[in-house]
């Protein structure tokens, strides 16, 4: 019998499209980043598959985070229309999307955030969903505030929300940031900034765009997220 | 004929505040799934995980990835998906306590198709720009991944105990790490 297995190619990255693993000025890395070389191994089936159906084992919380009914979250209503893709461009349908991110404020709730700004009791700034077939999700938030990073010199995080994406196979496990444009900090933030090249920390920065139709009350941004991985499909027999 | 590749996003750290939510109860157990008990051994996996100062880290994520116990991904690209264990999902998440320990319950994995018994694993935490993977063995043996490390770190990979796998960010006794 002949059975169409979907495999998956996972190529080195070039090295200037992801971040530095020590960066100046950002304390901890210098202390938790490996000395020895990683090491390179033949790629098995053991790293080219991944969790499937994670919604038995975690709970969803949908993408609308910014209120529910009348207990509206404080801040700059936003709309953010978003895509995983695979690096063919195909999308990356069904696959678990965690999002986390600071109140207007700036603050996190976080038994690590310390007080230096305001909670907003109707916002946790957490959502978690799954991608549609065409890899698409949708997120209803407000926009994440800037803090202090505590270390002496001044530096402040710009806006910023997190990613977590699983994606097909172990190896296309992705955690990101996303930016957004024209914010003066982003100039100066390490993280962002620890990505060498100009085009690549350019698609860390979401899209403003028009809004067209619903939701007429929200600033609307596009982004894309590439994950690790070609398609080849192997027959076996 | 092909497209030109899209560039992979580029990685950052998860940083201090990963949601607490997100570490659901009942993820570090993967001998339950919806109620029902998956097959095989029942086991404990733990560990401590320090950084270079030997100083322990909380708050440090650990999610891990494996076969069931007849060796099966349950993932389409295993060609023996349709007898994967359908109580097993193959997939852990556990998060440092204060003292940098992790733990897991999960099922002794078989042997998948040329590989030797393992778990994969991955950390991540505030400090670490890019997601850090390794693999934890039960013995020595003819593992093509194990064999990719050099023989004086490969006792590094394998639980002691029934089943202790510690993991040490960098410094003497550095957990060797994959870059794939």
């Amino acid at each position: 019998m002949l059975s169409i297995a979907v495999t998956t190619i996972i190529q080195p990255r070039d090295e200037r499209t992801q971040p530095a693993r020590i960066v100046p000025g950002y304390p901890q890395t210098p202390w938790r980043n490996p000395r020895q070389p990683l090491l390179r191994r033949p790629p098995t089936l053991s790293e080219l598959t991944g969790p499937v159906g994670l919604a038995q084992r975690v709970g969803l919380l949908g993408g609308d985070i910014a209120g529910h009914g009348e207990r509206q979250a404080i801040g700059q209503l936003i709309h953010l229309r978003a895509r995983v893709l695979d690096e063919d461009g195909a999308p990356v349908g069904g696959t678990l999307v965690e999002m986390w991110q600071a109140n207007a404020a700036g603050r996190y709730i976080h038994p690590n955030d310390d007080d230096h700004a305001p909670p907003d009791p109707n916002f946790y700034g957490a959502a978690r969903l799954l991608t549609d077939a065409s890899g698409c999700f949708e997120l209803r938030t407000v926009k994440p505030g800037a803090y202090p990073v505590p270390t002496r010199d001044g530096w402040w995080r710009p806006p910023h929300v997190h990613f977590s994406v699983v994606g097909k196979v172990w190896l296309s496990r992705l955690v990101t940031q996303m930016y957004f444009p024209g914010e003066p900090l982003n100039a100066q933030d390490r993280l962002l900034n620890a990505v060498p090249d100009a085009a690549a920390r350019e698609r860390l920065v979401a899209q403003h765009v028009a809004p067209t139709g619903d939701p007429h009350n929200a600033l609307v941004f596009e982004h894309q997220i590439v994950l690790r991985g070609r398609s080849a499909t192997a027959q076996q027999q | 004929m092909r497209r030109a590749a899209l560039i992979p996003t580029g990685e950052a750290t998860v940083g201090p505040f990963f949601p607490p939510r997100y570490i659901d109860a009942g993820a570090n157990d993967l001998t339950m799934l919806d109620g029902r008990k998956a097959k095989g051994e029942p086991i404990e996996i733990h560990g401590r995980v320090v950084q270079e100062d030997g100083a322990p880290l909380e708050n440090l994520l650990v999610e891990i990835w494996q076969a069931d116990a007849g060796g099966v991904y349950r993932h389409p690209a295993d060609p023996r998906e349709a007898q994967a264990d359908p109580d097993f999902l193959g997939w852990g998440r556990a998060a440092t306590d204060g003292q940098g320990n992790y733990r897991f319950r999960t099922i002794r994995p078989g042997a998948p198709a040329g590989r030797a018994p393992h778990i994969n694993f991955m950390v991540m935490c505030s400090g670490l720009m890019r997601i850090l993977k390794t693999a934890m063995f039960f013995e020595d043996g003819n593992d093509p991944v194990l064999l990719a490390v050099p023989p004086s770190r490969r006792s590094l990979l394998i639980a002691k105990n029934q089943y202790e796998f510690n993991i040490r960010l960098r410094g003497k006794g550095e957990t060797p790490f994959f870059d794939d």
